[in-house]
């Protein structure tokens, strides 16, 4: 199982133009107050909807607020929401997997069940149920699509972990008297990072999208500056000429952002999966 | 595509396996208990009602105004209100209103929507067929495409043809599908002006026959392949991987050995092996097909129950809301538990697997 998970993701072109998809996004989101000389909310001096000009690259809204501003300032909340449910989920998900596997018993046969029962319930329609009511802001939207996004890692982290505690090493530290909390920290989670990796990055997919989702649904936090919003206000406008320079732009950045989360995702899965190894293929 | 459809690798013959289980009713009832997944499915439905019911209830001020949404508040009388509190049984402890609503539920009662003036499934089945008709043919589409690319670009595995293909899905997997529905609307309805812009049938157009038929199509067209164009994608990809692990196999070997035309190996020895995957994997992309098919429909404002939720969202006609994504989900985990259960019946490796 020894996968270097940035070699395998490095090694395909797939990867790479992922990594580079998302690096972009990444640097607009880091850099934005370099970018723009307005603050995203900031009603401008331009007259409402006017075309690109070198004042507005993107434009003006229907509120004279700058396009472009909110376009970089919307990466900010996106990557946001992507790497806390990276984070949240993936940590439920190994700490949960992982002592299932170890512990094994009633407690692993409670937490599957509970898996297995969320497993089956569409994950994007009660985030909308419960999004209508709390209209949610950033933190509670990286918990809300946490708390639904978990169990399809445990589950894996779980195989992955049964797999690893019969190996060699970890009887062998048993044989030494070494506890639960030492197997799992030094022999078990370390091999378990290429496959965490994996999860946390589709997690991280998949909350971008439901981010834009719940946003374009208009249920979000409505002082949240976020592409989901600017495409449902900008939707109502397509009868102008203004779709080229908002929603087009927007549309845009959360697809380089989902594309390339999928594929750095897909190198990462083809590495994890022996049957598609194939030496012939680069 | 996921690291769960890799790992559902087996299955088996689907239609066979329903009808057997419709054959004996009691024989299925005993498998799926023992297989665990009826709890499963149980316990999904009791979270949802749960759900369901706190959520209104938890919400800081009137909770009669969190169950029935600002336009009830429009209609309401003292009078009224002394109805509702009592239907609702807002006088009583919290756990003989959990036993109200349940009851109510079990009759079919999903509430009142203030805003449409009717009961809540009378608006929704009024919504429904467009749904079933958009998601439905998504669902049918997107598979056999599916299908025909991925054994095609499995077989070649390797080829500038398989190359081209997997990049080119790759890309569009990771696209949302409202925005790929924005982008026909916006080619197809904006600039060329060739489809409609919204709805499902054109209004007062009065017609008949063909033309109904061909009026019907042409509005279906650009969100249907919004949505096959996405959903495509999870369905290639596990063909072919299905087909590249088919591939492998020795028999594989054995009818190259005994000369078979490399055709026949393509389409009756590898394809048709790695259908079986594929075909039980078709009601786990539901859910998806679904909640894509609701985004899509508020894109070209298509009437089915996407539209109306997205407008009951906007008139916070919270009665609606719940009805309809209780309904949703309903309808999804009864489809998920038929190919559960039909799966588990054909293949007991999978029941065995835990």
């Amino acid at each position: 199982m020894h996968i270097d998970p940035l070699g395998e993701v490095m090694g395909r072109s797939t990867g790479r133009i992922g990594l580079l998809l998302l690096c972009l996004m990444v640097g607009l989101a880091l850099f934005a107050p370099m970018l723009t000389q307005y603050s995203p909310s900031q009603r401008t001096d331009a007259s409402p909807f006017s075309p690109p000009s070198k004042d507005h690259p993107l434009g003006t809204n229907d509120a004279r607020q700058d396009i472009w501003t909110r376009l970089i300032y919307g990466a900010r909340t996106s990557l946001s929401v992507a790497v806390g449910v990276a984070l949240l989920s993936g940590l439920i998900s190994a700490t949960i997997g992982s002592t299932s596997a170890i512990f094994g018993g009633l407690y692993d046969r409670f937490w599957m069940r509970v898996v297995d029962a969320m497993l089956a319930i569409p994950a994007v329609i009660i985030v909308i149920l419960v999004a209508t009511y709390l209209q949610p802001n950033l933190m509670l939207m990286i918990v809300l699509i946490s708390a639904m996004s978990w169990p399809g890692g445990a589950r894996v982290v779980r195989a992955q972990t049964l797999s690893l505690k019969e190996r060699m090493h970890v009887s062998a530290a048993k044989t030494f008297g070494a506890g639960w909390r030492h197997i799992l920290s030094r022999h078990i989670l370390p091999d378990l990072g290429p496959v965490l990796l994996a999860i946390m990055i589709q997690d991280a997919r998949a909350a971008v999208f439901m981010e834009a989702g719940l946003s374009f649904l208009g249920i979000a936090d409505p002082s949240m500056i976020s592409w989901g919003k600017m495409m449902q206000y900008a939707r109502v406008f397509t009868y102008l000429d203004v779709w080229k320079w908002w929603l087009l732009p927007t549309g845009i950045a959360l697809s380089i952002t989902l594309v390339g989360l999928s594929l750095i995702g897909f190198s990462l899965e083809t590495a994890l999966d022996p049957r598609l190894k194939d030496r012939r293929e680069a | 595509m996921s690291m769960d459809d890799l790992s559902r690798g087996s299955g088996g013959w689907i239609d066979y396996t329903i009808a057997r289980a419709i054959e004996w009713p009691g024989k299925a009832f005993s498998l799926l208990c023992k297989g665990g997944i009826l709890a499963n499915y149980i316990i999904a439905i009791l979270i949802i009602l749960s759900l369901n019911f706190l959520l209104p209830r938890m919400m800081p001020g009137d909770p009669l105004q969190a169950i029935y949404g600002d336009e009830a508040l429009v209609a309401m009388t003292p009078q009224l209100e002394a109805d509702l509190i009592h239907r609702f049984g807002l006088d009583l402890s919290i756990d003989q209103q959990f036993i109200a609503y349940l009851s109510a539920l079990a009759h079919g009662d999903l509430g009142y929507s203030y805003y449409y003036g009717e009961s809540v499934s009378q608006v929704i089945l009024a919504f429904l067929p467009w749904t079933i008709l958009l998601a439905g043919s998504a669902m049918m589409i997107s598979t056999a495409i599916g299908l025909l690319l991925g054994m095609e670009s499995g077989y070649r595995r390797g080829q500038p043809l398989d190359k081209l293909l997997l990049a080119g899905v790759i890309f569009l997997s990771g696209l949302p599908d409202f925005f790929i529905g924005i982008l026909l609307l916006i080619v197809f309805g904006v600039s060329w002006r060739v489809l409609p812009l919204s709805g499902a049938l054109t209004p007062y157009g009065d017609l008949h026959g063909t033309a109904l038929a061909l009026d019907l199509l042409r509005h279906l067209a650009a969100p249907l392949a919004a949505l096959v164009i996405v959903r495509m994608t999870s369905t290639y990809l596990l063909t072919r991987n299905s087909m590249i692990a088919t591939l492998g196999e020795r028999y594989i070997v054995t009818a190259r050995g005994k000369g078979c035309s490399e055709r026949r190996i393509q389409y009756m020895h590898a394809g048709r092996n790695s259908l079986l995957p594929v075909v039980t994997s078709v009601g786990l992309h539901l859910p998806n097909i679904v909640t894509g098919a609701l985004f899509v429909e508020i894109v070209f404002a298509y009437p089915g129950v996407g539209w109306l939720l997205y407008n009951s969202i906007l008139s916070r006609d919270y009665p609606l809301i719940q009805g309809i994504l209780l309904m949703v989900t309903l309808s999804v985990l009864t489809v998920n538990m038929a190919v559960d259960l039909a799966y588990r019946r054909l293949d007991p490796r999978v029941g065995n697997a835990h």
